[in-house]
């Protein structure tokens, strides 16, 4: 369709002047790029993992002391036990990098970038430049959170969700993690909205204009259209959070007062006056309730390929599919007060916020079920990327059936801001979406490297992280009244009567931390010593999509020849006595187009 | 330091011999079939530890719940968080239902559907029918659930239910990291307040004492009222608390009553509710229940003579947020009495000492 907006392939054939640094560090590359977010992404996951580890075991064993916790953090781990202070900033610093860093910019940021060009039949990005500064300020949002680990009051403590006043008034006094390391999250995350949007921008644009001749949008794979309404989300509502982290900021050096009103502390009334904090929770959560469906798209996408293309069958409700993303898509944005139902704001908008939470719940159970008759009757290789795919879909079930007691404000109302909520979000975003990440990781690690991850270390990574996801967090819902954030529970008799349950949380916890070590050997082993992709083997998956008609080489501009032109939709799988029909392979004579 | 480095290295080693086990299985493969795998020899592994992993976990399933269920926050003390607890159960079994079909579902697929040379996939792109069951189902099963939830909420908030009713009201204010009582004395009314500079910073200055609530002292309704330490609610009795917070959000969670408000710096908000049972009633209750009536290794006394109603703050609030405890004592009218009758005033106790120190000099 629009292959001439593209450079033509001739400025591919000598692109070999490429120097190391824009091949590998400033690379334009859309297939690079995506290559940047992933290690970055992963990276961050290393060390989002980590910290919470660190406060798995102050919850498990609240009265020991661990001399190498001093050893490793200093005066935030005094004789061998986290302080109550750095454990608020270890919560918060977790929350803040898995759900941003590692599951936005690492998954979507990854497969958007690699397999938009890629599935439509582009070479590339509509602006690999725009794309290029995406990941770098990515980078830069990173580096900046990153610092802030190192300033002599710590990172930002006030949780993930950044409220003020707490967060709200730069004093240390209230909140140690309010001064300059909760200046330096708003410039991180400052940073990390204009990375998203950029990113967003020309995600939406490249599927839009750049889809090769014949590829209509009704013939494009599921995952293209998951990303495409990830980016519409993204761009419609990470605008808000960075408005109410400027406003937030200009309240705490400026002493505006958007979000604040008749403070007092220390026994003084301070000058602060009517704002309001609630203002606030509306605005980060218009954000974030649709950020908690940027982050599980791109999984569905992944996961909707995979199952197809190992099941050797169509997806099954193509249109019902892409009808569910778009409703969940508007629908999501008129859900956020779901998280504030007794924020103080008026009990009869709640009413609003029940219909449309639990409206939403009808698409996502429609996917669910397209999913399971996708495999019905399907005939199945249990390669790697599809144990991932099927543990997704199960843990997928399992948060989204806890959605609907949270979406129910009665039910809600005593489970809110407790561990039954840490469970559902955790299970249905952390869980969940990292095994649609990891499927793609495994599927298409092929179009990245041009080697294969080793199969018996993945099955080991599948089964670690399918018992331990299901150790740490079905028993994290019976503390359905215990609340979150708590550094210790010994204060209560009501919540001090689980700690043999914590433990046991927190031995998953670490059992699923060894398993992901696994992963990372397996992923930088393979990099460079895989076993090999060959010319012979260009689709080893048996897959209709075009980034497989691509050569094992890489190469700037993703085909050597012309683009190739499409004629089907993605699924023909099993049908015309063929297993597989790629798409550039025309219709037969009498064929009927699906 | 040395059982550092030695359980360090036993890890190393550990992984080392994980991948030199998984590299020789992908060496012996690639020398038999070649680079390409086709995944024969794993889908068979794979479908068969997934089934086992379906039996294994539902059993564990059941037995987590059979060992867990009895811990979790025992049945409502309050007369709303029955209904609440009702739509909880019933939202349970309904969702229960669909996760154990479609838990099945997944791993009898992934089962029974796995790979054979000899069968071919059935080509089913979609089915009007079927999208039709699978929209109209949940949707009737989700429009019941909000129809009841509506209803239940509405209840919860509609404050015209306490007129006649003679609630106790008092007023809870969360700072960092307290609770501050307030309830009326004899007169029944809470003294107002006024949140201005005059009455806060200049009274402070003026007579070395805080004054955070901003409390007009000079009203005869704010002398006699009282600031206790536990919270005394009276069986049946309606309670309505007026919630406030001086310094950041703080949350006035009640576990065993269903009750949750925010408590929201310059913004009042409130909560009603009707305790069902007294503390010893409550007790009395749980005196045969599995749990509880074990013993706690703590007090070497069995679980539920330690039992006691109590107030924790659910919204993070800063560095001591999990220490924000209080106790709540559900009593009897009489015993209620008596209890207030003994409280003495804040003002006469100390403010009106202060004040007089320094205006009578
Ligand atoms: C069936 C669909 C779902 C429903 C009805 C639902 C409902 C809810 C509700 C009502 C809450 C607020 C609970 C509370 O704080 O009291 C909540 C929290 C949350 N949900 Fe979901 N949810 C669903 C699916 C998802 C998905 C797919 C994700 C992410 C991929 C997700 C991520 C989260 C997160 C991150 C939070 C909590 C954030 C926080 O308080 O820190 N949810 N959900
Ligand atoms: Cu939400
Ligand atoms: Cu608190």
């Amino acid at each position: 369709m629009s292959t001439d907006l593209t450079h033509g392939h001739d400025d591919h054939g000598h692109h070999h002047e490429d120097t190391w640094l824009t091949k590998y560090i400033f690379s334009q590359d859309h297939k690079m790029i995506a290559k940047q977010f992933l290690i970055t992404g992963i990276i961050w996951a290393f060390i989002g993992g980590l910290l919470s580890l660190f406060f798995r075991m102050q919850l498990a064993w609240p009265n020991e002391t661990f001399p190498i916790l001093e050893t490793l953090l200093g005066k935030w781990a005094e004789g061998g036990q986290i302080s109550n202070d750095f454990y608020y900033s270890l919560v918060t610093m977790h929350g803040t990098i898995l759900v941003f860093f590692v599951l936005t910019a690492g998954l979507s940021g990854t497969f958007s970038n690699l397999l938009i060009p890629l599935q439509i039949g582009a070479r590339d990005m509509a602006s690999p430049l725009m794309n290029m500064l995406s990941y770098w300020f990515f980078f830069a949002a990173g580096v900046v959170m990153f610092s802030s680990f190192f300033v002599q009051t710590g990172p930002a403590s006030g949780g993930w969700t950044a409220y003020p006043p707490l967060n709200g008034i730069r004093d240390i006094s209230i909140n140690i993690g309010s001064g300059l390391g909760f200046d330096l999250w708003i410039a991180s995350m400052s940073l990390f909205i204009v990375s998203s949007l950029l990113g967003g921008l020309n995600y939406v644009a490249t599927i839009i204009n750049l889809r090769t001749k014949g590829m209509t949008m009704t013939r494009l794979p599921l995952l293209i259209w998951a990303l495409l309404f990830t980016a519409v989300l993204g761009i419609l509502s990470f605008p808000a959070l960075l408005s109410a982290a400027v406003l937030l900021e200009f309240d705490r050096i400026l002493d505006t007062s958007f979000f604040l009103n008749n403070i007092v502390i220390g026994g003084d009334l301070l000058a602060y006056k009517g704002g309001s904090p609630v203002l606030f929770q509306h605005l980060f959560w218009f954000l974030g309730h649709p950020e908690v469906y940027i982050i599980i798209f791109p999984a569905m996408g992944i996961v909707s390929e995979i199952l197809s293309v190992n099941a050797k069958k169509p997806i099954f409700g193509y249109k019902a599919m892409i009808m569910s993303i778009g409703s969940i898509t508007v629908v999501g944005f008129f859900v956020w007060a779901h998280h504030m139902f007794v924020s103080g704001m008026n009990p009869n908008l709640g009413i609003v916020f029940i219909i449309f939470t639990l409206l939403i719940a009808i698409p996502s159970s429609i996917k669910v079920f397209n999913w399971l008759t996708t495999l019905w009757r399907g005939n199945l290789k249990l390669t790697p990327p599809m144990m991932f795919a099927i543990g997704f879909i199960s843990f997928f079930i399992f948060g989204g059936i806890t959605g609907i007691f949270l979406g129910n404000a009665p039910v809600d109302l005593p489970l809110h801001d407790t561990y039954f909520v840490v469970a559902h979000f955790h299970v249905v975003m952390g869980v969940s979406a990292f095994f649609g990440m990891w499927a793609g990781v495994y599927h298409w690690f092929p179009k990245m490297y041009g080697r294969f991850m080793n199969d018996t270390l993945a099955y080991i990574h599948f089964w670690g992280s399918l018992i331990g996801g299901y150790l740490v967090f079905v028993p994290m819902h019976f503390l359905t009244g215990v609340p979150r954030r708590y550094y210790s529970f010994e204060q209560f008799t009501t919540f001090d009567i689980f700690q043999d349950v914590n433990v046991i949380i927190t031995l998953g916890a670490f059992l699923v931390f060894a398993t992901q070590i696994v992963f990372l050997i397996n992923f930088f082993y393979s990099i460079f010593k895989g076993r090999k992709m060959t010319s012979d083997n260009l689709n080893p998956w048996g897959a209709n999509t075009l980034e497989w008609t691509t050569p094992v080489e890489r190469i700037h501009g993703n085909w050597s020849g012309d683009i190739p032109q499409v004629y089907r939709w993605p699924y023909d799988y099993s049908v015309n006595g063929n297993e597989i029909n790629p798409q550039t392979k025309p219709l037969e004579e009498g064929e009927e187009e699906h | 330091m040395t059982t550092t480095l030695l359980s360090l290295f036993a890890v190393f080693l550990f992984f080392l011999v994980i991948f030199y086990i998984a590299k020789t299985i992908e060496l012996s493969s690639i020398a038999k079939n070649g680079l390409k795998n086709d995944y024969v020899k794993s889908t068979k592994v794979n479908a068969y530890l997934a089934m086992f992993f379906y039996i294994v976990g539902m059993i564990i399933l059941v037995m987590t719940t059979i060992s867990l269920a009895p811990r979790m926050l025992p049945e409502s003390a309050s007369v709303h968080g029955v209904e609440m607890d009702k739509m909880f159960d019933v939202t349970l079994w309904v969702t229960g239902l669909a996760f154990l079909l479609t838990q099945t579902l997944l791993f009898f697929f992934v089962y029974f559907y796995r790979y054979n040379e000899d069968r071919k996939a059935y080509f089913f792109p979609h089915s009007n029918l079927l999208e039709m069951i699978w929209t109209i189902v949940p949707a009737v099963v989700l429009v019941a659930l909000v129809f009841k939830g509506i209803g239940v909420w509405h209840n919860v908030f509609d404050f015209q239910q306490l007129d006649g009713k003679d609630p106790i009201v008092f007023e809870v204010t969360g700072k960092q990291f307290a609770w501050v009582l307030r309830y009326p004395g004899a007169d029944g009314k809470l003294g107002p307040r006024e949140i201005t500079h005059e009455n806060i910073n200049e009274f402070n200055a003026k007579y070395s004492l805080p004054n955070e609530l901003g409390i007009v002292w000079t009203d005869k309704a704010s002398q006699d009222d009282i600031y206790p330490n536990d919270i005394y609610l009276v069986k049946d009795r309606p309670v309505l608390v007026k919630l406030g917070a001086l310094d950041v959000i703080h949350s006035f969670y009640l576990p065993h009553f269903r009750v949750k408000m925010d408590c929201v710096p310059g913004m009042p908000t409130q909560f009603m509710f009707t305790p069902m049972y007294t503390t010893e009633e409550f007790k009395e209750r749980l005196k045969n229940k599995k749990f509880w009536k074990n013993i706690d290794p703590k007090t070497g006394e069995p679980r539920w003579k330690g039992f006691k109603f109590e107030l924790a703050c659910a919204e993070l609030c800063g560095k001591s947020h999990f220490g924000m405890q209080k106790n709540v004592v559900v009593v009897e009218q009489e015993e209620y009495d008596a209890w207030l009758a003994k409280q003495k005033p804040f003002y006469k106790t100390v403010v009106k000492k202060a004040m007089d120190r320094v205006d009578n000099q």
